[in-house]
């Protein structure tokens, strides 16, 4: 597991570097991320955290305070649970290890205000709000029996974070941050996504 | 130029999420791939019973054609069957002894057509059982309670009860419990008491008192 993550993190960051260019309106940030379930995705679900993902979005800075743009992601959460009985209507019983498995892929409209970047250069707090679509492929198995459920919904993520540039002109940098994402998920009685994020990464301008 | 890196860049880190994707199926062990299904007919009560005969061999049904086995693996369970209805107090006796109850063990196995569902299964039971195995001939077997919910896909073990004590009042063979084992390695004589066993203890108002 942890090579695994080693790889996507080292992916990252040289597929970054590769795709470098020059400044200035346009950025890509890529990070690494790590979520907690919370809510009733916690109780109901899955509440193992889970180190298997990454967020990134590409930005076009309006103005050096704002900048708007797309917001994307990759999570993947994973719970096993023991062998237990499950009584299933009135007379039967299914005794099961029961899994549950869970993607998500946001894609969001982003804002991000970034309050002090005239006068603070070397690290650059902001927040973040974004809204959009929340792609989501729930599995659950008995055994070595699956029931898959693919579904859209809704998503709503507020963040912050600090931006730290490495060079002159901020060409790029590492970004660090978390975020709260809002998401509600109405199948098999369950009633949301939520979860609690933290990431880390690169940002560097495209254009 | 600048959008082909974009594009590649994006698309290799799709490709490292796909990987990064924890596969449960990759963390099973045999013993966790299986599952146990056990219903019964909630209007009877299991302590009237007193006596019970287990089939003398198993109804392989495959692929909607059935025939008679007996192999080791077969064998173990009819073994299994019979140590879990001692042990819950009922007397083991021949069939020709007017069982209360007799118990019969099915192996389903679905090769070509992936599928078989309970219902296909349910339809063909007389013949896979034919009543006068029980000293009952034209009547007919009755199921109290639903018996569709799953499809049955590779491989099961099936395991039903069959109430002969009101069998003449009644005119019918009800079927009172049925237990079904799925999963992985499930066609093995060294863990069919453990297979077994699962059904039964799942079922806790199977007793004699």
């Amino acid at each position: 597991m942890k090579n695994k993550i080693l790889i996507c993190l080292f992916g990252l960051l040289t597929a970054g570097f590769s795709a470098k260019s020059q400044s200035s309106r346009m950025s890509l940030n890529l990070n690494y991320n790590y979520s907690f379930p919370v809510s009733h995705f916690n109780s109901d679900l899955v509440n193992n955290g889970s180190p298997r993902g990454f967020t990134g979005n590409m930005m076009y800075h309006i103005n050096p305070l704002i900048s708007v743009g797309l917001d994307f992601g990759y999570q993947d959460y994973y719970q096993k649970y023991p062998r237990q009985v499950y009584n299933y209507g009135q007379t039967q019983q299914i005794s099961a290890v029961l899994y549950n498995s869970v993607q998500t892929i946001p894609v969001m409209a982003r804002v991000e205000v970034t309050p002090f970047s005239k006068t603070l250069t070397s690290v650059r707090p902001y927040v973040s709000a974004a809204a959009g679509a929340n792609f989501i492929s729930n599995t659950q198995y008995l055994g070595e029996f699956s029931n898959p459920s693919n579904s859209t919904g809704f998503m709503a993520q507020g963040g912050l974070g600090v931006k730290v540039p490495f060079v002159r002109y901020n060409s790029w940098g590492a970004d660090i941050g978390g975020t709260y994402n809002i998401a509600p998920y109405n199948k098999f009685g369950y009633k949301n996504l939520d979860n609690l994020n933290v990431h880390a990464g690169i940002y560097f301008n495209i254009e | 130029m600048r959008t082909i890196r974009i594009t590649a860049l994006l698309s290799a880190v799709a490709l490292m999420a796909y990987g990064c994707q924890k596969d449960p199926l990759k963390d099973m062990t045999n013993e966790e791939s299986r599952i146990y299904i056990t219903d019964h007919d909630s209007t009877i009560q299991f302590n009237s019973f007193h006596t019970f005969s287990v089939s003398d061999s198993v109804a392989l049904i495959q692929n909607g054609q059935s025939g008679k086995q007996l192999t080791s693996a077969d064998a173990a369970y009819i073994q299994a069957v019979k140590d879990q209805m001692q042990a819950r107090g009922y007397v083991l006796v021949s069939k020709n002894d007017n069982p209360d109850l007799g118990l019969t063990v099915n192996r389903i196995i679905s090769t070509t057509t992936g599928v078989i569902s309970y219902d296909s299964y349910w339809d063909y039971y007389g013949s896979y059982w034919d009543p006068y195995y029980w000293g009952y001939p034209g009547y007919g077997y009755y199921l109290p309670y639903s018996y569709a919910v799953y499809q049955i896909r590779e491989g099961a073990v099936s395991v039903d009860m069959v109430d002969l004590k009101d069998a003449s009042e009644s005119q019918k063979l009800s079927v009172i419990w049925t237990g079904l084992i799925r999963g992985s390695g499930i066609y093995n004589a060294s863990i069919a008491p453990s297979q077994v066993k699962a059904l039964f203890d799942q079922s806790s108002y199977i007793q004699t008192n």
